[in-house]
């Protein structure tokens, strides 16, 4: 029995005396391993007495058990003390810049662009495309423009030849759409568009409209009132409210300029945005669609002066001249 | 148009300050552009829409604020207006001593004139130039300022002929005739043509129809016997003369948007009321009015019910007919739910029923509107098909690291345009912006001169005209790839392959993997570091390393990619959609090898004969290392590719891995390679 309690003695000086996981290491394969000092006093069980043997086995396992106590205690001491001294070893400055992945940034008319196809597309709208270069009856006969008239002048034309034009209006999409489409409809479009004028801080020979036109049995000027509600207020914020001012243009009937005011935007001033309506008779008649039945609205508006309103952008000219660093204040 | 408030005041009496009358105004249409102060009185600027021309006048005006402000009553001279300035010597025949007048084309629907004797064309009175300065007219003498403020209170052109300087005694409305020329008001000699209008006397023009008089019959200082003209042109005819001559004035601008085709004799009556009560002077009685053809009446009939139901608020019939009868229609027949009316001959832009559905609700006011919501059939919003593969496109390249350009589509020509033959506008501001652009490149290239030509990966979507227009994607790298870091360690330069990488992953991303064939034709590019791409056999564009004579003139490094794409191409090649491959649950294994090819053989060969060879178990593979140098022979290259075998159901053992490796090995040696 001495034997036994010597070796506990010795593992434990051992132990206490161990500085290293490696020592550690040692020391448990010197004491508790299958072949260590510990499990070598079992050998000697056989020579016991039967009765004794039960004792002798309890008192070994009681032994190992204290030293793998005493052990474990031990090595996550020491561990602990090893993992202080490697956490400040790799000490990072956390301030240091991150690395920037390459982020493929959206110009700002994208997101406009993307923010106006989200809100009018989760109202039902589907979103068309038609031709830039345009014919002079889809841009102006379709549209209910009188043969020459002063409304024309409003909107200085690129012609390439006597029918082919820079199309001057998003809205030269209507006629191509009546053409196809029987009502009810719903459709939207963002359309590159042109006019022939000098380029300065608030003109631009090239820029973008949202235009936007439904038809259905039973369209108000209350609808178009509340469509662009939601879709001002999607665009500028919860409070924004829509004002309707009466105004000509030859595709709607009867037409408002409409303009919307919020308190944070823009001090409570109302902001003409853009122009809209009930799309006039003749338009439909002219497609074959009974204005005794059917009744739809349009609106438009300019897709730059959404970031020119809501961002302070004061110059047209950045839009398309892809400085990045204009751009990089967007995304 | 620059009404004074005073004027507005003179026709109708009203409460509001001249801002509110302004805001009423607006409200009604006619937006107040600037509230003036002219001559210490108020003048509000107002903007005339396009199709009411009756609105650039003083009464045009009044009539408007009238019906908008419903305690506004009308003034004697309102009533006078409307009755056409009712004259006692209209019945005289007296004026017919002295002229004559002949309309020989149906673009003059009425010529009316008046004649005055015994002139003193003096200074104008004070109240009057002081009027004509607020309305920004110069005051030049009393004959031509009270044409000028008849005009712009009534709305219908006047103009003052010296009657003495007429050669004949007859006035003819009539075509230019061929090389016709005439000095105009501004002393210049314009040289007419068959379709333009003019008013002559028996031998020559003497003023060009509802644009300019000329100079020759001028009413100047020396002038004793005047014709006074008040004519009616058709708007197209005048607009067309105008635009052709680039002559344009107040009577051009207002014959242009329609004059009243009925006002002509009142505002000869008005003339000779003011010139009476100036210079205590009257006209040579009567007035000579010659119609051509009657002004057209118009007469409509409205559903109250559609109107309320158009407009979307409630408006009862008692009140349209008032706003109506108000805006000057003559309302002929009233029943529940029903209007007739007559359309005020000034009215020309009034056609239809939803012409008076607008005015009931302008003057009811469209504040009372309220927003409500469309129902009905809803279908699914948003970009559908192409424009919403356009949109995954975008969004692929922008995942790749790409960043979006958007440029001008006018634009000077440029070494990266697609063809030598633009399309070109007619009347470009410009020669930079005179012609449409067939390439995205010249834009990218743009862009990337900008921004300093360097570490830079742009791409643009958008139109280009070419032989048609087209979708395209256009895509640009130069300079370093990664963003700049604090360990250079990390960045890479993009090249070819860099492009080439995310071209691959764009178009595989959304259902359209592509291959890319060996190309030297385009010019704009390195000839032997060029590609055509392609999805399903079917050419979708080009991708290569700038060329470098197009590099020195773009002003471009040398390492620069470019790509452009037909996006339209794919409308007509269905896209993949994925079917699932089972995944084994047995491990991979993997080999490598190295191999010394000739570089003429293609990788896409390499890559077809280890496909092939590699069978079913060849789960993929890829190539890690090329090196050409020390122990490669000339011409030659070492590529070293990793194999990845896996089995479905089984283990691959060794021997069995080692099988397939060779296999792969013996196609390669087919082509003329060897193992290293």
């Amino acid at each position: 029995m001495s034997d036994l309690s010597d070796i506990q003695n010795e593992a434990a000086a051992a132990i206490m005396a161990a500085k290293s996981t490696e020592e550690l290491r040692a020391i448990e394969l010197e004491f508790l391993g299958k072949n260590g000092k510990i499990s070598a006093q079992m050998k000697g069980i056989g020579a016991l007495p039967a009765e004794e043997r039960p004792r002798f086995g309890a008192a070994v396992n009681e032994a190992r058990s204290k030293v793998l106590a005493l052990w474990e205690s031990k090595q996550a001491e020491i561990e602990s003390a090893e993992r202080t001294k490697q956490f400040e070893a790799e000490r990072i400055d956390v301030t240091m810049p991150g690395r920037p992945p390459r982020y493929g940034r959206e110009h700002v008319l994208q997101l406009t662009t993307n923010k106006i196809k989200q809100v009018l597309g989760s109202m039902g709208f589907v979103y068309m495309e038609s031709p830039e270069l345009e014919q002079f009856k889809y841009n102006f006969d379709a549209l209910n423009y009188p043969p020459d008239h002063p409304a024309m002048d409003e909107q200085d034309t690129f012609y390439v030849t006597d029918d082919l034009i820079l199309r001057t209006q998003g809205t030269a999409l209507q006629g191509r759409v009546f053409e196809t489409t029987k009502p009810p409809l719903r459709i939207f479009t963002v359309a590159r568009t042109f006019r022939n004028e000098a380029v300065d801080r608030t003109h631009s020979h090239t820029f973008h409209q949202v235009d936007c036109f439904m038809i259905d049995r039973g369209i108000s000027m209350a609808h178009l009132k509340g469509t662009l509600g939601v879709f001002a207020r999607a665009m500028f914020g919860d409070e924004v409210k829509v004002r309707f001012r009466p105004d000509f243009f030859p595709f709607v009937e009867p037409g408002v300029d409409y303009a919307i005011s919020t308190p944070k935007l823009f001090g409570g001033k109302w902001v003409e945005l853009g122009g809209a309506g009930l799309i006039h008779p003749n338009i439909l008649e002219r497609h074959g669609i009974d204005p005794r039945e059917w009744s739809g609205f349009a609106f438009g508006l300019g897709v730059e002066r959404i970031p020119m309103m809501a961002s302070g952008v004061d110059d047209l000219r950045h839009f398309l001249e892809n400085d990045q660093r204009f751009l990089a204040q967007f995304a | 148009m620059k009404v004074p408030y005073q004027s507005l005041l003179e026709f109708v009496q009203t409460r509001l300050s001249p801002q509110e009358a302004a805001d009423a105004l607006t409200m009604a249409g006619f937006e107040l552009e600037e509230l003036l102060e002219i001559d210490g009185e108020p003048v509000l600027d107002i903007n005339i829409m396009a199709n009411r021309g009756d609105g650039a006048s003083v009464l045009g005006l009044a009539r408007e604020l009238y019906a908008k402000d419903l305690d506004a009553r009308r003034t004697d001279l309102f009533e006078r207006a409307t009755q056409g300035f009712p004259s006692k010597d209209e019945g005289s025949r007296d004026v017919w001593a002295h002229a004559g007048v002949e309309i020989q084309t149906d673009a003059c629907t009425r010529f009316a004139c008046r004649i005055f004797e015994s002139i003193e064309n003096s200074e104008s009175p004070e109240w009057l130039k002081k009027r004509l300065r607020q309305m920004g007219q110069r005051p030049i003498s009393l004959l031509v300022d009270l044409t000028n403020y008849v005009m712009l209170e009534t709305g219908q052109p006047l103009h003052a002929y010296d009657l003495d300087k007429l050669r004949g005694s007859r006035i003819i409305v009539r075509d230019a005739r061929v090389g016709e020329k005439l000095v105009t008001l501004d002393e210049v000699e314009r040289e007419l043509q068959p379709g333009q209008m003019v008013i002559a006397d028996e031998t020559r023009a003497i003023g060009i129809a509802g644009v300019m008089g000329g100079a020759a019959t001028e009413a100047d200082a020396k002038t004793t016997r005047c014709l006074l003209e008040a004519a009616h042109f058709k708007n197209t005819s005048v607009r067309k003369t105008r635009k052709e001559l680039g002559l344009f004035t107040e009577a051009s601008y207002r014959f242009e948007r329609h004059v009243d085709p009925a006002g002509t004799v009142a505002a000869l009556n008005r003339f000779a009321e003011l010139y009476a009560s100036i210079t205590g002077d009257h006209a040579v009685g009567g007035v000579i009015d010659v119609v051509r053809e009657e002004p057209p009446q118009v007469e409509l009939t409205l559903d109250l019910k559609r109107a309320q139901r158009l407009l979307g608020m409630r408006v009862s019939d008692e009140e349209a007919a008032r706003y109506l009868e108000r805006l000057g229609f003559e309302i002929l027949g009233q029943s529940p739910g029903s209007l007739d009316v007559r359309v005020p001959t000034w009215r020309s832009d009034v056609h239809r029923e939803e012409d008076l559905i607008e005015d009931i609700g302008r003057i009811h006011g469209y504040e009372k509107i309220p927003e409500e919501l469309p129902i009905g059939s809803t279908p699914i919003g948003g970009a559908h098909g192409f424009e919403a593969l356009v949109d995954d496109i975008r969004e692929a390249v922008l995942r790749c690291g790409f960043d979006q350009v958007i440029s001008h589509t006018l634009g000077d020509t440029d070494p990266l345009d697609a063809t030598e033959a633009k399309t070109r506008v007619r009347t470009p501001h410009s020669p930079e912006m005179a012609f449409l652009r067939d390439s995205l490149l010249p834009g990218l290239a743009d862009a990337a001169r900008r921004n300093g030509a360097n570490n830079l990966h742009l791409f643009e979507i958008g139109r280009t005209h070419g032989d048609a227009e087209r979708v395209k994607l256009a895509m640009l790298t130069v300079g370093r790839f990664d963003e700049p870091s604090w360990r250079p360690e990390d960045e890479t330069t993009a090249d070819f392959f860099t492009l080439k990488g995310a071209i691959e992953r764009v178009f595989a991303s959304t259902g359209f993997p592509c291959e890319f064939k060996r190309y030297t034709q385009d010019s704009r590019m390195h000839p032997t570091r060029q590609a055509k791409v392609l999805v399903a056999g079917q050419e979708l564009g080009l991708l290569g390393q700038i060329h470098p004579a197009v590099a020195k003139r773009s002003d471009l490094p040398e390492g620069t990619v470019i790509a452009e794409f037909d996006l339209g191409v794919l409308r007509s090649i269905p896209a993949s959609a994925p079917h699932l491959s089972s995944l084994s649950r047995n491990p991979a294994a993997r080999r490598d090898i190295a191999i010394i090819a000739p570089k003429d053989v293609l990788f896409s060969e390499i890559e077809a004969a280890i496909r092939k060879a590699g069978g079913e178990e060849l789960e993929r593979f890829w190539l890690f290392d090329v090196y050409e140098g020390k122990g490669v022979p000339e011409r030659h290259h070492s590529l070293a590719i990793a194999l990845q075998f896996r089995r479905m159901g089984a283990n691959l053992t060794d021997e069995e891995t080692n099988a397939l490796r060779d296999s792969v090995i013996a196609a390669l040696e087919q082509l003329g390679a060897k193992l290293r």
